[in-house]
């Protein structure tokens, strides 16, 4: 059976609410690496792509992302739905986005719990909601048809903030599980955007953790920030922190055996690096589930 | 209405103009990160070791660093051209003028080689346009349709015992761009830093022709000659018509001419397919 044909019977008989397979451990795609990855066949589980760089009518990059495909699974991970705007969906956003999807066949999409921008304007950057009841209807409206528009799983991931409101009435964590829990939505937990955001903001990353549905969080992304003394930067350009792995050892406690990336954005090393550091996660990784966990205590 | 009843009133009303919707916040937000306004800095409590400006400021800061990198990496020979002060301060001007319509940030800055035909630089650099305008080209061509590759057998074989009906369909990624400066000499010397010659302005116009092969872009000069003959081609104008325009330029050897020019269209791949011109 070739691959092409594997890949559309796993997918015919897939319920678009079904829990997404646990992919193991993945690195996120970067143009840099194709020729890495293509040459030498890595002993890597599958990769994240970002949705809009393959939004293109054609050329080298959808032609690499095919080559990938044949070979590893993928999921596709957008910066620009901006679920919680208050702005009509991007004309064409949705339908380009389920056309890629329906071309590559991702285990899921996801994408990020922010905004981008409203009236027409696009600030490229992953603004943070207000944690209110409106918010959250308003978001909970708006992944329903994300859903029904894409017919296949999405996925959303917090994101590190530097601010947030004062009229807030509900904290990040109960917001993502009171979207999850409404919508049937799955979460991408990323557990240095957990760390920043706890730093920035003054609360415990663990209560945090502790307050995601252990069922619904479906991927862990881990990276690296830059710290500015009063506050962290999410720049995403450096290997993960200490202090991250050990919330991240936290977070498989607490979540078990869940899909894990290194995302990289900036400074981008030579691949086997960041094998190297994906490698340092899935060992970290099986000596915690291997102990007695938390996480068993729970269930 | 009680006292009582009036006070509640009151407190749910001062409640409500402190809490405001969601499209009034991000309006708001919208607004303290475009233009500066602060208002929005008074909803933002501040951590335990800044406060809420600081804090704010990290979006500020982004937004722009990070749609003037993204430019840099659409622009590279542009931006190496401007050095980064110039680039960085026409950057920030143009989107300004036009902040990002797109979901994808590459294309935040598409209108760019527009921009700077118009701007103050244009106006004494007509270079400096060109530059942006052949580096967008080229971009284009990068994202380009995919299409199949007309080859030499595909070609003999539509074409038969007809070759003079015969009509062609361009790549996709195939196009012509007008330069009134030496742009091109320009972007060939920074590619291969070699020093850059003078800036001028052309007596006639130059005319490169901008294709993708090989998943990459490229970029050649088009004689005038060719160039005339590529745009008629590409209007679908028939193969012995195209003969007929090279004869007008010079009539000796204008048929091998012309067969010449569809041999390199050939073998670059510019061509997509050809068929017998069905029209009457």
């Amino acid at each position: 059976m070739s691959v092409a044909v594997a890949k559309a019977k796993s997918n015919a008989a897939r319920d678009v609410r079904a829990r997404p397979h646990n992919l193991g451990f993945g690195l996120g795609l970067r143009p840099q690496h194709y020729r890495d990855i293509l040459d030498n066949d890595p002993k890597v589980d599958w990769f994240e792509a970002i949705s809009e760089n393959y939004m293109v009518p054609g050329g080298q990059p959808l032609r690499m992302l095919e080559q990938i495909r044949e070979r590893y699974p993928i999921v596709l991970h957008g910066v620009s739905m901006s679920i919680a705007s208050t702005a009509p969906f991007e004309a064409n956003y949705l339908k380009d986005l389920k056309s890629l999807a329906d071309r590559f066949e991702p285990e899921f999409v996801s994408d990020h719990l922010c905004w981008t921008g409203v009236h027409g304007i696009n600030l490229h950057d992953l603004l943070p909601v207000p944690y209110t009841r409106e918010a959250l209807d308003h978001v909970v409206a708006r992944v329903q048809h994300v859903q029904d528009a894409l017919q296949r799983p999405l996925a959303l991931e917090n994101v590190s903030s530097y601010v947030q409101y004062t009229h807030s009435e509900m904290s990040e964590w109960q917001f993502l599980s009171e979207m999850a829990q409404r919508t049937g939505c799955w979460l991408v937990l990323d557990v240095n955007n957990v760390f920043v955001s706890a730093f920035n903001h003054d609360f415990d990353a663990q209560e945090f953790l502790d307050g995601i549905p252990a069922d619904r969080v479906v991927q862990f992304h881990l990276a690296g920030h830059e710290h500015a003394t009063t506050h962290i930067i999410d720049t995403h350009d450096a290997m993960v922190c200490e202090e991250v792995w050990t919330l991240y050892r936290a977070a498989v406690e607490r979540f078990g055996r869940v899909a894990t990336i290194i995302e990289r954005d900036d400074d981008i090393p030579p691949y086997d690096d960041l094998v190297a550091e994906l490698s340092k996660a899935r060992s970290m990784a099986e000596q915690v589930l291997a102990a007695p966990r938390k996480q068993a205590a729970l269930s | 209405m009680t006292t009582k009843t009036a006070k509640r009133a009151d407190v749910r009303a001062a409640d409500a103009a402190s809490r405001p919707s969601l499209a009034d916040l991000q309006a708001e937000f919208q607004r303290a990160v475009l233009d500066g306004d602060e208002q929005i800095l008074a909803r933002l409590p501040a951590n335990s070791r800044t406060t809420p400006d600081v804090l704010f400021g990290v979006y500020r800061n982004a937004y722009l660093g990070r749609l003037v990198e993204v430019a840099r990496h659409e622009y590279p020979v542009l931006a190496a051209y401007l050095g980064d002060e110039i680039f960085n301060a026409e950057l920030a001007a143009y989107y300004r003028a036009h902040p990002s319509r797109s979901p994808n940030a590459r294309w935040a800055a598409y209108g760019l080689p527009d921009y700077l035909a118009t701007a103050a630089i244009g106006a004494d650099h007509p270079e400096v346009a060109d530059l942006a305008r052949l580096e967008r080209a080229l971009a284009d061509a990068f994202d380009a349709t995919d299409a199949p590759t007309l080859d030499l057998p595909a070609l003999v074989e539509i074409a038969g015992a007809s070759w003079d009906t015969l009509v062609f369909e361009p790549n996709p990624s195939a196009q012509l761009l007008e330069l009134s400066s030496n742009a091109f000499a320009i972007w060939q010397a920074i590619k291969a830093e070699t020093e850059s010659p003078a800036a001028a302005k052309l007596g006639e116009s130059q005319a490169l022709f901008i294709w993708r092969q090989e998943n990459s872009s490229r970029v050649r000069v088009m004689g005038s000659e060719e160039a005339m003959l590529w745009t008629e081609a590409v209007r679908g104008t028939t193969f012995g018509r195209l003969g007929e325009l090279a004869a007008t330029f010079d009539s000796l050897d204008a048929a091998l001419r012309v067969a010449g020019y569809l041999k390199g269209w050939i073998e670059t791949a510019a061509l997509a397919a050809a068929r017998q011109d069905a029209s009457p």
